[in-house]
C-alpha cells in the first residue's frame, strides 16, 4: 500500500527547517547588583543567589570581586559570562602590574571594561558590570556598563532583576529627587552621604528587593572600599553592627596604597 | 498592538496610615508612546470615605467607572446607606468575574475607612486590590497597580512604615509615587493624590517630570 | 491612520480641521471629501479611520443627535454628546465587527458659554482636552500646539496656530493633504476657508456664506 503512504518529510521542504534546533548561548542567572560612592568610600553590593527559572541552582555565587586595592567589581545577568569577564579582566590587570609596578587605577579599569566589552561587540558578554571604588583624588566613584561597553560615572547604580524596584528608591534617597530643601537649608549634594546612611540604604533595598522579587535572596555580600587614612570606626565599631552581620578586611593585594577593603555579610530571606 | 494593559499607561498605589488611607494615581493618558492627555484622573470618590482607582486600558476605565456608579447607587438606594470599602470591593470584583472569558483590562485599587458600627466599633483602614479577572488582595502596608508596578513596590518597600499620621502618610505616597513614575515611560505626566481621615479628605495636585 | 485632524479651543470658539483625502492604501480617489459632520446647532466631529465604518457611525451618530433633539427640545450638550458616543464605540468593540473610526467632537456649550474638545478613539478612548490631533497629526504637530496653544485664545491665534499646524504635515509627511476646516461659537457652526488671508474677518463680514448645513435645523416651536 506505499501508493497511499505519507510521502516521506525530507521530501517537504518546509519541514526540514522545523527539525533544526537552534542552540541558545545564553541563560539568564537572576539576582541584583548594587554601589553608592561616598565622599571618600564606596560600597559596592550583590545579592548570592543565582537561579535560572524558578530553580535555584546555589544560595551562595558571588557576584561581587576584588580587583585591586581600590577596585571591585559586580556582574549581574549571565553567571558564566560575568564569571569569565572577571577572569579576563584580573589577567589584563596582573599584565598591567607587572609591567608597570602598580595597580591600575578604577578609571583606567572602567576603560579596559569598555574596550574588552566593546570587542565582544558581535557575541557580547551577556554581563551588567557595575565598577566601584576609590578615584585617583581619593573620593567614591562608581561606573556602570551595558553589556557592550556603554559607560558612566555616577553616584549610584542598581542592576538585575530588582533594578527597577531598587533604582526609584535610590534616585529617591541619594540623587534627592522630588525633594525640595527646607527655605535657607543647604542643597542637597548627591554622594555625600555618611556610610552608616548608604549602608542603611544598601541593606534597605536588598531586603525591599528581597521582599518582592523572587529572583533575589538567601544572602548579601556588602564592599565597602575606603580611602586611605579614613577612619573605619563607622564599620567595625561594634554598635555599628546589624544582627547576623559580619565584617572581615580583605588584606591589601598590591604595596603601596592604603585603601582599605572591608568585606560585609548578612543573610536575607531564602523564601 | 502590544498588551491592552500597556497601551495607555498609568499607575496607581495606596497605603495604610494611623486611622487614615491614602490613594494616588498620576496623570497621563498616552497612546503607546505618545503622549495625549494629561489630565487623565484614574482615581474616583464612592463617596467621602472612600475611593477607587482604574489603571489600566483607558477605555475601560470609564466603562467600568460608569458601570460602578451605576452599581453603587443603586445599593445606596436598595439599602438607605453608604457602601463598605469591602462591600465595594466585592462589588468589583464581581463586576470584573463577570467577563471572565473577556475581560475589563483594568487592575482596580480600593482605599477606604470604614466606619464604626455596633459589631466592629474600631475599624482598621482599608485597601485592595484586584486582578483584571476579579481576583482580590487586602494588604495591611500598601496597593500597587499600573504600569509602574514594580517600581512602587520597591520605592514603596523602602519608604513606607507602619502607624503613619495623616500628613507623613501624604509625604510617603507621594514620593512613592512620584519616584516609581519618574522611571517609568507610560506614567507620570502630573499626579493626584487624596489622603482620607475621619473627619476630611485632603486631596493635592503634585507637579512633577513632564517627560 | 492615514487621516489627519486637529481640534484647537480657544476663549470662545472651538476649531475642527480635518483632512479631506479618500482612498485605499496607496492609492487616493478623492481630495474633496468632507470629513468633518455637524451634529447639531452647536456640535459637530471631524472623523477618520475605516471607509465605510465612519460614514455608517457618522450617520448613526448624527441621526441620534438629532432624535435627542427632536424628543427633548434641548440638544444634547458637548459633555453628554461625548459620554454618549463614547460609549458606543466601547460597546461596539467588543462586539463582533468594532467601528474602526477615530474622531475629535467639538461643541460650544451654550449654557456656560465655553468651547469644548473632545479625543476620542475607536477603543472608546476619550480624553477631554484644549487642542487634539488625530492620525499623523499626532507625530508631527501635537508639539506645535504644545509650543504655540496658551489659555484664552482669539479666533486669529487659533487659525494661526492651525496653520502652524498644517504647514508642519504638509512639510514633514509624505501624503500631500487638503483641508477642511469648521468653527464652532455661540452662533453655531461655520465654516472656514483657510485659503483666504484672513477667515475670521470674511466669517464676521459675511456670517451667511460660511454657513453649514447643520442637521435639520430647529423648526420654529408653534406660538
Amino acid at each position: 500500500m506505499a501508493l497511499f503512504a505519507p510521502p516521506p518529510m525530507y521530501a517537504d521542504p518546509t519541514m526540514a527547517a522545523d527539525k533544526q534546533h537552534a542552540f541558545n548561548p545564553y541563560s539568564e542567572n537572576g539576582g541584583s547588583i548594587l554601589a553608592i560612592a561616598g565622599a571618600d568610600f564606596t560600597v559596592i553590593a550583590g545579592d548570592t543567589r543565582q537561579s535560572e527559572g524558578y530553580s535555584i541552582q546555589t544560595r551562595y555565587a558571588r557576584k561581587v570581586w576584588q580587583l585591586t586595592d581600590r577596585c571591585v567589581i559586580a556582574t549581574n545577568g549571565f553567571a558564566a559570562d560575568g564569571n569569565n569577564f572577571v577572569k579576563r579582566i584580573k589577567q589584563r590587570l596582573e599584565w598591567y602590574e607587572h609591567a608597570h609596578q602598580k595597580q591600575m587605577s578604577i578609571k583606567a579599569i572602567a576603560r579596559l571594561t569598555q574596550t574588552m566589552l566593546y570587542g565582544n561587540r558581535f557575541f557580547p558578554y551577556f554581563a551588567y558590570v557595575i565598577l566601584g571604588g576609590i578615584d585617583e583624588d581619593g573620593t567614591g566613584a562608581v561606573y556602570s556598563f551595558d553589556p557592550i561597553g556603554s559607560y558612566e560615572r555616577e553616584a549610584c547604580r542598581a542592576a538585575g532583576a530588582a533594578q527597577s524596584l531598587i533604582q526609584p528608591f535610590l534616585d529617591n534617597q541619594i540623587y534627592f529627587r522630588n525633594q525640595t530643601p527646607a527655605p535657607g537649608a543647604e542643597p542637597f549634594v548627591p554622594g555625600r552621604l555618611p556610610l552608616s546612611t548608604v549602608l542603611g540604604l544598601v541593606i534597605d533595598s536588598f531586603t525591599s528587593a528581597t521582599e518582592r522579587e523572587i529572583a533575589v535572596g538567601d544572602g548579601l555580600e556588602l564592599y565597602v572600599v575606603m580611602k586611605k587614612g579614613r577612619t573605619t570606626d563607622d564599620l567595625v565599631g561594634s554598635d555599628n553592627l546589624i544582627k547576623n552581620m559580619q565584617v572581615q578586611e580583605l588584606g591589601a593585594l598590591g604595596e603601596g596604597g592604603s585603601e582599605r577593603t572591608f568585606l560585609v555579610s548578612l543573610p536575607l530571606k531564602r523564601d | 498592538m502590544g498588551s491592552p494593559m500597556e497601551y495607555n499607561g498609568g499607575s496607581v498605589v495606596a497605603m495604610v496610615g494611623k486611622d487614615c488611607v491614602a490613594i494616588a494615581t498620576d496623570l497621563r493618558l498616552g497612546q503607546q508612546s505618545i503622549g495625549v492627555a494629561y489630565n487623565f484622573d484614574k482615581v474616583v470618590a464612592v463617596n467621602d470615605k472612600l475611593y477607587y482607582g482604574l489603571p489600566g486600558l483607558a477605555t475601560d476605565v470609564y466603562s467600568l467607572r460608569e458601570h460602578l456608579r451605576f452599581r453603587v447607587n443603586m445599593y445606596r438606594m436598595k439599602e438607605e446607606r453608604e457602601i463598605t470599602p469591602k462591600t465595594f470591593t466585592h462589588l468589583v470584583s464581581s463586576s470584573l468575574y463577570e467577563k471572565r472569558f473577556g475581560p475589563w483590562f483594568i487592575e482596580p485599587v480600593v482605599a477606604g475607612l470604614p466606619q464604626p458600627t455596633e459589631l466592629d466599633p474600631h475599624p482598621k483602614p482599608f485597601i485592595s486590590t484586584m486582578d483584571t479577572i476579579g481576583c482580590i488582595t487586602t494588604p495591611k502596608d500598601f496597593a500597587v497597580a499600573g504600569t509602574a508596578a514594580d517600581k512602587l513596590y520597591g520605592a514603596a518597600e523602602g519608604l513606607w512604615e507602619p502607624d503613619l499620621e495623616p500628613d507623613d502618610l501624604f509625604e510617603t505616597i507621594s514620593q512613592t509615587l512620584l519616584n516609581a513614575v519618574d522611571r517609568d515611560c507610560l506614567s507620570g505626566w502630573g499626579a493626584i493624590v487624596h489622603v482620607i481621615t475621619q473627619d476630611k479628605v485632603v486631596t493635592r495636585r503634585l507637579r512633577s517630570r513632564m517627560d | 491612520m492615514g487621516d489627519c485632524s486637529f481640534g484647537i479651543t480657544g476663549k470662545d470658539f472651538v476649531i475642527l480641521a480635518s483632512d479631506m483625502n479618500a482612498g485605499r492604501g496607496i492609492i487616493k480617489m478623492k481630495s474633496d471629501e468632507n470629513k468633518i459632520r455637524a451634529l447639531g446647532p452647536h456640535l459637530a466631529m471631524a472623523y477618520g479611520g475605516e471607509t465605510g465604518d465612519t460614514e455608517q457611525f457618522t450617520d448613526y451618530v448624527e441621526r441620534n443627535m438629532r432624535l435627542y433633539h427632536i424628543r427633548n427640545h434641548n440638544a444634547l450638550l458637548p459633555p453628554a454628546a461625548s459620554a454618549w458616543i463614547r460609549r458606543q464605540l466601547a460597546q461596539s468593540l467588543r462586539s463582533r465587527k468594532p467601528y474602526a473610526v477615530n474622531l475629535l467632537l467639538g461643541g460650544f456649550d451654550t449654557t456656560t458659554s465655553l468651547p469644548h474638545l473632545y479625543w476620542i478613539d475607536y477603543l472608546g478612548t476619550k480624553a477631554d482636552i484644549p487642542y487634539a490631533a488625530h492620525g499623523f497629526g499626532m507625530y508631527v504637530a501635537l508639539s506645535t500646539m504644545d509650543k504655540w496653544w496658551f489659555e484664552g485664545m482669539p479666533k486669529e491665534k487659533g487659525v494661526e496656530l492651525l496653520r502652524k499646524c498644517i504647514n508642519e504635515v504638509q512639510s514633514r509627511i509624505v501624503v500631500q493633504f487638503n483641508f477642511n476646516c469648521i468653527l464652532i461659537d455661540a452662533d453655531g457652526v461655520h465654516q472656514l476657508d483657510l485659503s483666504a488671508s484672513d477667515p475670521i474677518a470674511d466669517l464676521s463680514r459675511a456670517p451667511e456664506k460660511a454657513e453649514v448645513e447643520v442637521p435639520n435645523p430647529i423648526i420654529a416651536a408653534p406660538a
